[in-house]
């Protein structure tokens, strides 16, 4: 159940489709994308809304015309939406590429959703200076492309992008470190709807409601039960999953997804100019596995156990996700060997086998006896 | 038909294919014991050039898979990799050489004296997800070997610009400079021309010898594709020249005595996606109808060419487009490809293999078979997965491909 705190974020996330027509009937030019790897501050300060893509609850009926079974559900959802209308307000989709099964999505949607502008963005794996110049130059093309398309790019409009962006990730990250701290009276499941809010509304009104749940925050609360988790994956999107978590007698008290954590960490980058600040974000961000590799992730992941007192970690992958499935096999085995508890979770197109996944995880709380 | 086939060979080159596999991973063997570094690499990029050049000797964990399906060894693989916990919905070359390397490598019953352990390896970076992950399992297995991350654009071939190419140089020199440091031997940019002479040659080869399959009848089909093998490893080779002017001579001949794969034949069908590794023989089967694949879409990776002049910038191009050519990078471009083959190889069905083992090369399928069929090319889609033969299922195979075929047949007015 949603608490009244986290209501009107919800407000937003189940009436989607009538925010976008407001938005584009307001004369606003969305954008597309689907990955948090797209930088959103540049469509932003080009003068568009960018709008993260989401799938919808319910099976696949229409994509699978368009796409195998074998990609992850998120993506097979995002084009059923797409193909049921719901994104007809968006102008154009960029995506900095991360994951094949995205990128060829974005594709897909191109020629059959059409899309203009349409950009995949490459993005550089290594930080060095030359990686930074070439990403620069990347971000100078998308400018440019978006500045073809009626935008109107600039550096001071980007300094101003970064700051409403940079304050959103900075009041999240004030939300996860009491988070950490235990003492947030948000579920998993109002804390994931807050997050999606985010994706979908445009960010100074986001920033403004942000500001109004802090500070609607009680200044005591309830700890309350259940084992303290971290919960770990791609992109979650029923935010259903996680109240069977909760439950089922986890407590999450962090997170690694991309629909979590990983979008706001860290909340700025340094530099000389708009374009450097907006640079070194993406080469500090905390990293998804389709950009880098477990061994690097382990400590951080590790650190963030450390830093929320979380006693297990909890993996949840959309099905097929070749980046989270390859890296588990080492986590979780670098996990057992700290004595560190954790289960997977696969989320499939028609949603999560409730009883079952509720058996499993009642289990294994009660396995780990907190 | 069995799960897991031969392919029928009818040219006599490809009957010498065994002989020059076996050749490549004796010369593999013999570089480790002489102490010649063994890097270990993916396909389809400039790394096989600097190599061959620097005298040092390229393997490709990719190219391994295909021998372990054909030697029937993928289960034994799957088994420890899926031991490990890595999931059966991942692709089958990375479950295959994960597998292999944690469990068989070394021990008495190796195929072709199986993989010398690598001294370098060179993870890509640009190329697709698993290949990535791929390699840095690798790197877990081979700690003391020594790496070097390149970095190279993931970006469609219609949109390179400067700064993607300007990058690929540089990351191309970084890896020089990596080798130089690494085995002490000295980069001779002569000898690196003649290599990229050399593998432009194989490419000219290669072009010249799919153009043959433009022959009605043809002269070579998707069964004699093993002949890929040396453009996979032996690119910037005398050995890969010598072997494809042979391949050449004899499709020439066979041309001019207009000498096809079938003594009759009815059907020219395009494959889309990797072969099935472990069943090659799926092409006797539409052979055995009258049907034979003239033109598919991953041949396509190795037709590029090369300026020897500009060795460096030839290699920083060709690593930054072989992935996109065959890929989902841009649909757009792919599906122009194959149109284009499918216009100029006169093909009356394409087969458009769903393969669970690769989504770049799959994504984009159902936008390609929209705009065949409006060029009036009828194409079955087939479910299956070129390395693990559990994901295939031969009676859904067989059901489907004997109604296409009847299908296009009968188009072609051929009495049933």
């Amino acid at each position: 159940m949603i608490s009244d705190l986290a209501r009107p974020f919800d407000e937003i996330v189940r009436n989607m489709d009538q925010e976008l027509q407001t938005l584009a009937s307001e004369g606003k030019r969305l954008i597309g994308y689907f990955c948090t790897y797209t930088p959103v501050e540049l469509i932003h300060a080009s003068g568009f809304i960018p709008v993260r893509i989401l799938g919808d609850a319910g099976t696949v009926e229409k994509a699978y015309t368009l796409t195998p079974d074998f990609i992850c559900p998120y993506l097979r959802k995002a084009v059923e939406k797409g193909l049921n209308g719901s994104y007809k307000c968006l102008d154009g989709l960029v995506q900095g590429y991360t994951c094949d099964a995205a990128c060829g999505v974005a594709n897909i949607w191109e020629a059959n959703m059409g899309a203009d502008p349409f950009h995949i963005l490459p993005l550089p794996y290594v930080d060095q200076d030359e990686s930074r110049s070439f990403l620069r130059s990347g971000l100078e093309d998308l400018a440019e492309i978006l500045k073809r398309a009626g935008g109107d790019f600039s550096q001071e409009r980007l300094a101003d992008s970064l700051d409403i962006y940079g304050r959103i990730r900075t009041l999240m990250s004030e939300l996860y470190e009491i988070r950490y701290e235990h003492r947030l009276p948000l579920s998993a499941e109002d804390f994931l709807t807050i997050v999606q809010a985010g994706f979908i509304t445009a960010p100074e009104r986001y920033l403004s409601m942000l500001h109004d749940l802090i500070d609607a925050l009680p200044e005591t609360c309830d700890p309350g039960e259940g084992v303290p988790i971290l919960v770990s994956g791609s992109l979650i999107e029923e935010t259903k999953v996680l109240r069977i978590i909760e439950e089922s007698g986890g407590r999450v008290v962090a997170d690694d997804l991309c629909t979590g954590m990983r979008n706001f960490v860290p909340a700025y980058g340094h530099g000389s100019d708009p374009m450097d600040q907006l640079i070194d974000r993406f080469m500090n961000r905390f990293p998804c596995p389709s950009r880098s590799s477990a061994e690097y992730r382990l400590p951080r992941l590790l650190d963030l156990m450390k830093h929320s007192k979380a006693c297990a970690m909890v993996f949840v992958f959309q099905k097929y996700c070749t980046p989270h499935l390859s890296d588990y096999p080492f986590l979780n085995d670098a996990l057992k060997d700290k004595g560190i508890p954790s289960i997977m979770v696969e989320l499939d197109e028609t949603g999560i086998m409730e009883g079952q996944l509720k058996t499993r995880l009642e289990s294994f709380f009660e396995m780990i006896g907190w | 038909m069995e799960k897991s086939s031969k392919s029928k060979k009818r040219l006599n080159t490809a009957k010498e294919l065994p002989l020059i596999i076996a050749e490549y991973y004796q010369e593999c063997h013999e570089a480790k014991k002489e102490g010649r570094p063994v890097g270990w690499m993916p396909p389809m990029n400039g790394g096989i050039e600097l190599f061959y050049a620097m005298g040092l000797q390229p393997v490709f964990p990719e190219n391994w898979s295909p021998v372990c399906a054909a030697f029937g060894l993928t289960h034994k693989n799957f088994e420890v990799c899926e031991g490990m916990g890595y999931s059966r919905d991942l692709c089958g070359y990375l479950r295959n050489i994960i597998g292999y390397v944690h469990g068989m490598m070394g021990g008495p019953d190796n195929p072709l004296g199986g993989l010398p352990e690598p001294d370098i390896i060179l993870p890509p970076q640009g190329g697709c997800s698993p290949v990535m992950k791929i390699f840095q399992a690798l790197m877990r297995r081979f700690p003391q070997a020594r790496t070097f991350y390149a970095d190279m654009p993931q970006v469609a071939i219609e949109n390179i610009r400067d700064h993607h190419m300007n990058y690929a140089v540089f990351e191309m020199k970084r890896l020089v400079n990596f080798l130089e440091e690494v085995t002490g031997r000295k980069l001779d940019y002569d000898r690196l021309k003649e290599v990229v002479r050399l593998s432009d040659k194989a490419c000219e080869l290669w072009d010249e010898i799919m153009s043959y399959r433009r022959f009605i009848p043809t002269p070579i089909s998707a069964s004699e594709i093993g002949i890929m093998f040396v453009m996979v490893t032996r690119q910037g080779t005398q050995t890969a020249v010598d072997y494809l002017t042979r391949v050449r001579d004899e499709l020439k001949e066979r041309a001019e005595q207009k000498v096809g794969i079938l003594e009759n034949e009815k059907v020219r069908l395009f494959w889309d996606n990797i072969p099935l590794w472990y069943n090659m023989g799926l092409f006797n089967y539409f052979e055995k109808m009258g049907g034979v694949v003239v033109a598919e879409t991953y041949s396509a990776a190795w037709s590029l060419r090369l300026d020897a002049d500009n060795p460096m910038e030839t290699l920083a191009r060709k690593t930054l487009t072989s992935y996109p050519l065959v890929s989902c990078v841009s649909i757009k471009k792919r599906k122009e490809m194959v149109l284009k083959a499918c216009r100029e190889y006169a093909i009356d069905g394409a087969i458009l293999h769903r393969n669970k083992s690769c989504v770049p090369i799959t994504l984009g399928q159902m936008d390609i078979k929209r705009e065949l069929e409006e060029m009036d090319i009828p194409a079955l889609i087939i479910d299956a997965d070129h390395m693990d033969d559990r994901n295939f299922s031969t009676a859904q195979f067989q059901t489907r491909a004997d109604a296409f075929m009847e299908m296009l047949l009968s188009r072609k007015g051929y009495s049933l």
